[in-house]
């Protein structure tokens, strides 16, 4: 725990030391974050309603997805990169401390773009998301909750590539879950939104969690914290037979 | 100075050529703008519901062609254009283009357009199918002829808008926050994620003397079945200016880098 | 791989070298425990690598020449503070600790200069330290000198040496350098086609394996010797005569009476044949 407190803090540090790319990469990400509520602006005045959403319920989605991603794409940004960095040896250099692999790759690294997702995140739920101390609660949560579903995704599609030997599919998982998880989950039907709800659980990174705010059931609070559950197991588990796999086989050396 | 008669085809079919020899790459982009396209058609389609079947004049079936087409334009090319042509040139690689009896952005962009076109057919053909399967057979197939040359105009627009952007790295040493700004002012204003009739009337206006429609509204209009032509030589006349646009910027900036050094 | 067997005892220094493709990275990643073995053993300080990673992993240090420990952003020293965490080292053994590294590397000025700004000379220097916190009793050196100019190269084989005399600190060491291998090693391991086909001291591979001496001399005018067994004319000008001498079949003092006997000789220069040819030859051994 201390090595991953120690870590992370040289992450954070090493972000943070180059000053003037750390702001203008923040701002370039909180810019790209506004257009898309422009998007949303625009299309609402001329649509009205989709599929029972409205203009605040789908800001209140902007809210939670960017706050949940920009935190984990932010701090644990090396969860993007779990197969990257099996296919090009950064690996190894993890082995080669006395740390636990995966909570030290981890947070190995931080990406200060993604802070300014954060920033957004609860600067637009302050904002247009009718803020009252229960509701930040429940925002604070769900994001929590939608952080730990999308970590746990992504190192689960990431360490797919222990056993494809490509860092394909978690690249593409990764661009997925997020576009997914950014629109209002009910405009899709049938076997899509079953999707998105399992298999790729965009629906547990925003809809979900924003719905709470808005409305707390058990039924979703339950749902919500069995989904983060369900896939942190799984991306530990996928991960730690993956670096089973990985050192006992020889894809990777070049003598 | 060789003609560009003589070079461009030639890089066009290596560029197109070697690109096509990427399956996996070609498979991650393919899957990337069925995901996109799939997103946004089944969102302004879900939209007509609560507006008896018409959004801005169109109606799902159009909107799902329309868009289908609209991300085909925009997801052939690589999103990183800007930086990466912005980082050749503020790292000085683009001193060895300079070397070669060719105009350097020419070279460039009839390359680039090459490596699009792999991706650009592959995303029309399985935007084609999905569009079909989902909503049925195109408005107006004569209309969805006229789409074809238009994604290939819009993609060259782009990358001539694109690189008359990037050139400015000749003289500002980082060119990456121009592309996040030029991607959002393609999105918005090029209808890739709104048709253009359906912006307020004031955005409307603005959007139509800016050549980010050239981009991905033309072919989307047309694929969505209206029969009109004269969008068509919208796009040559942008795309002439767009072209002396990036020619005059990078004669600048190459003769800048001449007299200051890489 | 096919069959290596070797052991190293503590303090040595070893070099452990093959062609590309001979299987050394792979040996390596066993011992350090990145890999595990279809079959065989390996104890490293009395630990199976593979099984024990993170027991072991304190008690050896990585030195690997192409990939850097040192966070690019950060002065040496914040790393060092982050590493002493991971590695479980109290503030003041950790402070201590940094300053005799600082001093036997001769590196302290360096500490608190981002590693960006560093030379990659110095660079090095600073990931040797890193790789010291932990005072292991083992130290794993891969392609270390890689893209070092000479006088760095230099000053870091004479470290490596400083610290094996001072700390008993085994050295294992792979590189493509032969100079490392003069220099920093005692005894070289050279492995091909996945088996060991050398394993001696340094000087003896000279010794036994080739007995040959360069022979080279300058000449104020161009002769022609007359053959003689065991000498063959690796190159001749007008003006200068490379000879190679297998000495088991002819000394080098016949060869020297026949040239300052017959040739007007400006200069003489006999020399061993380089280490890169001796370890050439070795490489090309057939596989037993």
């Amino acid at each position: 725990m201390k090595a991953i407190r120690a870590t992370m803090r040289a992450a954070v540090t090493d972000a943070w030391a180059n000053r003037s790319a750390f702001w203008t990469q923040l701002a370039a990400m909180a810019l790209n974050d506004i257009v898309w509520i422009l998007f949303w602006v625009l299309f609402f005045g001329k649509v009205g309603t989709v599929a029972g959403w409205d203009r605040t319920r789908v800001l209140l989605l902007l809210a939670m997805v960017t706050t949940g991603a920009g935190v984990v794409l932010g701090l644990l940004s090396n969860a993007r990169r779990i197969g990257q960095l099996l296919v090009n040896g950064g690996l190894d250099a993890a082995l080669a401390l006395p740390v636990r692999t995966l909570p030290y790759l981890l947070v190995r690294r931080v990406d200060a773009v993604n802070l300014g997702d954060v920033a957004f995140g609860i600067g637009l739920f302050l904002v247009a998301c009718h803020p009252t101390p229960e509701r930040a609660a429940l925002y604070v949560l769900g994001a929590t909750a939608g952080a730990l579903v999308l970590v746990g995704f992504l190192v689960l599609v990431g360490s797919l590539a222990f056993f494809t030997g490509r860092s394909e599919a978690g690249d593409l998982g990764f661009q997925a879950v997020i576009l997914l998880a950014s629109y209002p989950v009910d405009i899709f039907s049938g076997a899509t939104k079953a999707l998105l709800y399992t298999a790729i659980p965009a629906a547990f990174v925003s809809a979900v969690p924003a719905r709470l705010v808005d409305h707390v059931t058990v039924g979703d609070l339950v749902a919500l914290i069995g989904a983060a559950a369900v896939f942190v197991a799984l991306a530990v588990g996928t991960f730690s037979i993956g670096i089973r796999r990985y050192t006992s086989n020889s894809l990777w050396t070049r003598a | 100075m060789t003609t560009a008669r003589t070079w461009a085809p030639v890089a066009v079919r290596s560029a197109a050529r070697r690109a096509a020899r990427d399956p996996g790459g070609l498979a991650v982009s393919a899957a990337f703008y069925a995901i996109v396209a799939s997103v946004l058609s089944t969102l302004w389609r879900t939209a007509t519901h609560s507006h008896g079947g018409v959004i801005a004049g169109y109606t799902a079936v159009q909107l799902t062609w329309y868009f289908y087409f609209a991300e085909a334009a925009v997801t052939a090319l690589n999103p990183r254009q800007i930086e990466i042509t912005g980082d050749d040139i503020a790292s000085g690689a683009v001193a060895v283009d300079m070397l070669r009896p060719a105009s350097v952005v020419g070279m460039r962009i009839a390359t680039e357009f090459g490596r699009c076109l792999p991706r650009l057919g592959v995303c029309t053909v399985i935007g084609s199918v999905l569009a079909w399967l989902i909503s049925g057979a195109p408005p107006r197939p004569v209309a969805l002829l006229l789409a074809v040359p238009a994604l290939l105009l819009a993609v060259l627009c782009n990358l001539a808008a694109q690189h008359a952007v990037a050139g400015s790295a000749f003289w500002v040493r980082d060119a990456r926050s121009a592309w996040f700004l030029y991607q959002k002012l393609v999105f918005l204003l090029g209808a890739m994620l709104i048709p253009i009739e359906a912006l307020p009337l004031w955005l409307h206006r603005i959007a139509e003397v800016l050549p980010f429609v050239t981009m991905a509204y033309v072919p989307a209009r047309l694929a969505a079945g209206h029969v009109e032509p004269q969008l068509l030589l919208l796009q040559l006349g942008w795309l002439a200016v767009l072209m002396v646009a990036a020619v005059t910027v990078f004669d600048a900036g190459e003769r800048r880098l001449q007299v200051v050094g890489g | 791989m096919r069959d290596i067997t070797f052991s190293v005892e503590p303090g040595e220094r070893v070099a452990y070298i093959g062609p590309n493709g001979a299987g050394k990275s792979t040996s390596i990643k066993m011992l350090t425990g990145i890999l595990h073995p279809t079959s065989g053993s390996a104890t490293v300080l009395g630990r199976l690598p593979w099984r024990e990673r993170r027991a072991l992993t304190r008690q050896i240090g990585t030195l690997f020449g192409q990939r850097s420990q040192l966070w690019f952003e950060l002065t040496p020293r914040e790393t060092f503070r982050m590493l002493g965490a991971i590695y479980d080292i109290d503030g003041p053994r950790l402070r201590t600790r940094v300053g005799e590294l600082g001093a036997l590397l001769d590196a302290d000025e360096l500490f608190d200069e981002p590693v960006r700004s560093l030379s990659l000379g110095q660079r090095m220097r600073c990931e040797l330290a890193a790789c010291l916190l932990h005072e292991p009793s083992v130290l794993f050196l891969d392609e270390p000198t890689i893209g070092l100019d000479l006088l760095a190269k230099q000053r870091f084989r004479e470290l490596l040496v400083r610290l094996n005399g001072e700390r008993a600190t085994t050295i294992f060491l792979t590189s493509h350098d032969v100079s490392d291998i003069e220099q920093v090693a005692e005894r070289v391991i050279v492995i091909n086609h996945g088996q060991v086909i050398y394993d001696d001291r340094v000087a003896a591979m000279r010794r036994e394996l080739l007995a040959t001496k360069v022979v080279e001399v300058a000449l104020s005018a161009p002769v022609t010797l007359a053959p003689m067994q065991g000498v063959i004319v690796a190159a001749a000008t007008s003006s200068a005569l490379q000879l190679v001498v297998d000495t088991a079949c002819r000394p080098v003092r016949d060869v020297l009476d026949a040239l300052l006997g017959k040739a007007d000789v400006t200069d003489i220069t006999v020399t061993d044949p380089p280490l890169e040819q001796v370890i050439a030859e070795i490489y090309e051994r057939p596989r037993t």
